[in-house]
């Protein structure tokens, strides 16, 4: 029998669940991966309010590094734990042999005409590029000329590597070896040099630990990118970045929408957001130093590129070559500097 | 048959954990087992190509005993520190009891990766301790202690110092107070009484405190990768790049296994010598 008690109880129950998602959720979420460090607290600052305002959509940041994107989705098979993906060249390609990727349709975003053509294909959107150099300790020592000088005094005993964990670490190293006689796809001279050297390095680390163990001084030059470099200066580290002479190395940075995603259509409002003028010309600004992927917005006088048209003089890599030997450079590595 | 039915009662009361540790960790054990008979990393040819390469490394031999060798050394250290600490501590009155066992804990309390980057603090290039010894003129450049075993192994110590300390106070605290003076009345030094009486009856505490700390630095991946840098090589960071960095999961699954194995064989061998040192005491 239905009393009133009963009634009310059903009404408030249907009434609240109807009405909670809204409350939650205005109109949905999207969660995407983000790097941590400079990355995150940059869309976290930027990008998550003006999604909020501009499509009232609530955006999650799931701070993860490329290659765990990449490992992750693999793991959930068609289940993926974040709708979006932010990668390297390297990773990418990874993803996108695996089938990681749902397919993506430039014209969706209302913002697509002020991205430079070629940053748009059917994978994805380029939404910023890094660049990769030599940062070191002003106060410690002379600033080295390029990556030859790394690897002698008084620069080699102060130096901090990683290995081919990274894409920044993975470009570095193809550098130092050609300086050697290497190349893109023989890192051999790399490794002999740097294991001549290897009892002189201070600190041959994970990358994620690298600018800790910078900041503590346990390693006064390092090879990482511009972003890293503007995070640790932001904290009071004595830090400066160097473009090495032979070139400083730029790749682009990657959004995608991850393959069996329930919310494509609030991927593509944050990618629109992301690529936005006000949100990339906010993070041009310090302390986060993005190269803008929006063409309207005036790159600021400290940072490495006067233009994206300039991407074409920093050195480029085919990632196609690099990734089938990734493994073997990675065990090469692990043999070559163990002690 | 009423004991039966008891007995099946019991059964049903360790059911859901049962049931969640055949969902949770033995088939998770099983599909891991099963990954290692792929040839490739697209898991597509079955078999055995990855145990050959794995095992057919040298390389890997000696990251498999460079991992055990760090365990062992991290036991030792913690026991050296730990068993006079556990002795103070049954001595100390329960007021006291309570302050150290608080400090002990403490640790446990704090992420394992704020510790970890303390120890860089403490260790580093101009760290606590270079600071302290270049300050005092007992060095004149600073010592290198972050990257190197010695201070993984100093790190690891303090880390794992509460997984030997708890077993080990847990059981001394119930040892009869008055066999100590027993074995003085007979005429017992006191080093004597050490050796031939309380150490023999920690001895349970003692090896769970071992079995902890063994299994605990050997896996310490953060620990072992932040603090001891990538030039010290151990089965966790061989696991991490060829799964998430190179993708290759069947041969990831390989050093898995190999990690398993070795480790069980240590932490079998140490209950074995654990049994047989109380049963000397006891039997």
């Amino acid at each position: 029998m239905f009393t009133r008690r009963r009634m009310l109880a059903g009404a408030t129950a249907l009434g609240g669940a109807a009405l909670l998602p809204g409350i939650a959720h205005a109109k949905g979420s999207v969660t995407a991966a983000i790097y941590p460090g400079t990355w995150e607290d940059a869309y976290r600052a930027i990008v998550m309010p003006a999604l909020k305002k501009t499509y009232d959509v609530d955006l999650e940041l799931q701070p993860l590094f490329a290659v765990d994107e990449v490992a992750k989705a693999k793991a959930a098979r068609g289940a993926p734990p974040f709708d979006c993906f932010v990668l390297d060249p390297g990773p990418r390609i990874t993803a996108i042999e695996a089938g990681l990727f749902e397919k993506f349709d430039g014209k969706k975003l209302s913002n697509a005409s002020k991205v430079p053509s070629a940053f748009i294909d059917e994978w994805g959107i380029c939404v910023g590029a890094q660049v990769v150099g030599i940062a070191y300790n002003p106060k410690k020592l002379p600033r080295p000329k390029g990556w030859k000088d790394l690897l002698t005094d008084p620069w080699v005993s102060r130096l901090g590597i990683t290995g081919f964990q990274t894409t920044f670490g993975t470009v570095s190293l193809i550098e130092i070896a050609k300086q050697f006689g290497g190349s893109e796809t023989n890192i051999d001279p790399a490794l002999v040099e740097l294991k001549k050297v290897l009892s002189k390095i201070a600190a041959v680390g994970q990358p994620a630990a690298m600018p800790g163990l910078f900041q503590q001084g346990q390693c006064d030059v390092m090879y990482t990118n511009t972003q890293t470099v503007a995070t640790l200066k932001g904290k009071g580290v004595d830090i400066d970045f160097v473009k090495p002479d032979t070139g400083a190395v730029a790749f682009y940075t990657t959004l995608h929408i991850a393959k069996g995603s329930d919310a494509i259509e609030n991927a593509y409002k944050y990618f629109d957001t992301v690529v936005s003028t006000p949100v990339q010309e906010a993070l041009t600004k310090a302390p986060y130093n993005f190269l803008p992927a929006n063409k309207d917005v005036p790159i600021p006088p400290d940072l490495p590129m006067k233009s994206l048209d300039e991407m074409s003089t920093y050195v480029l890599h085919d990632w196609a070559k690099i990734n089938p030997l990734r493994a073997g450079w990675i065990e090469k590595f692990n043999k070559e500097m163990a002690k | 048959m009423t004991t039966l039915t008891a007995k099946l009662r019991d059964w049903q009361l360790a059911l859901p954990l049962a049931l969640a540790f055949a969902a949770l960790f033995l088939a998770p054990l099983l599909l891991l087992l099963g990954v290692t008979f792929f040839n490739d990393d697209r898991m597509t040819q079955p078999g055995l190509a990855q145990w050959a390469k794995f095992f057919g490394d040298p390389f890997n031999y000696k990251v498999i005993a460079d991992t055990l060798l760090l365990g062992v050394k991290t036991v030792a250290a913690t026991l050296i520190v730990g068993y006079p600490l556990a002795l103070v501590f049954v001595d100390l009155s329960p007021r006291w009891q309570r302050v150290l066992l608080f400090v002990i804990v403490m640790p446990l309390l704090l992420s394992v990766v704020v510790r970890t980057f303390a120890w860089i603090v403490v260790l580093g290039h101009e760290g606590l301790v270079n600071t302290l010894l270049l300050r005092l003129g007992v060095i004149t450049e600073p010592l290198k202690l972050l990257q190197t075993e010695l201070g993984l192994v100093i790190s690891l110590t303090q880390i794992e110092m509460p997984l030997m300390l708890l077993p080990l106070i847990s059981v001394m605290s119930r040892l009869e107070p008055n066999l100590r003076d027993a074995a003085a009345a007979l005429g017992a030094s006191r080093w004597r009484t050490l050796f031939t009486v309380i150490l023999p009856l920690s001895m349970p505490g003692l090896v769970a405190g071992c079995l902890l700390v063994f299994a605990s630095s050997t896996t310490a991946f953060i620990s072992q990768t932040v603090i001891g840098g990538v030039r010290l090589i151990y089965l966790p960071l061989v696991i991490w790049q060829q799964s998430l960095v190179v993708f290759n999961w069947p041969l990831a699954a390989v050093a898995s296994m190999a990690l398993l194995v070795s480790i069980l064989t240590v932490i079998a061998a140490l209950s074995w010598l654990g049994r047989r040192a109380s049963g000397a005491v006891h039997g």
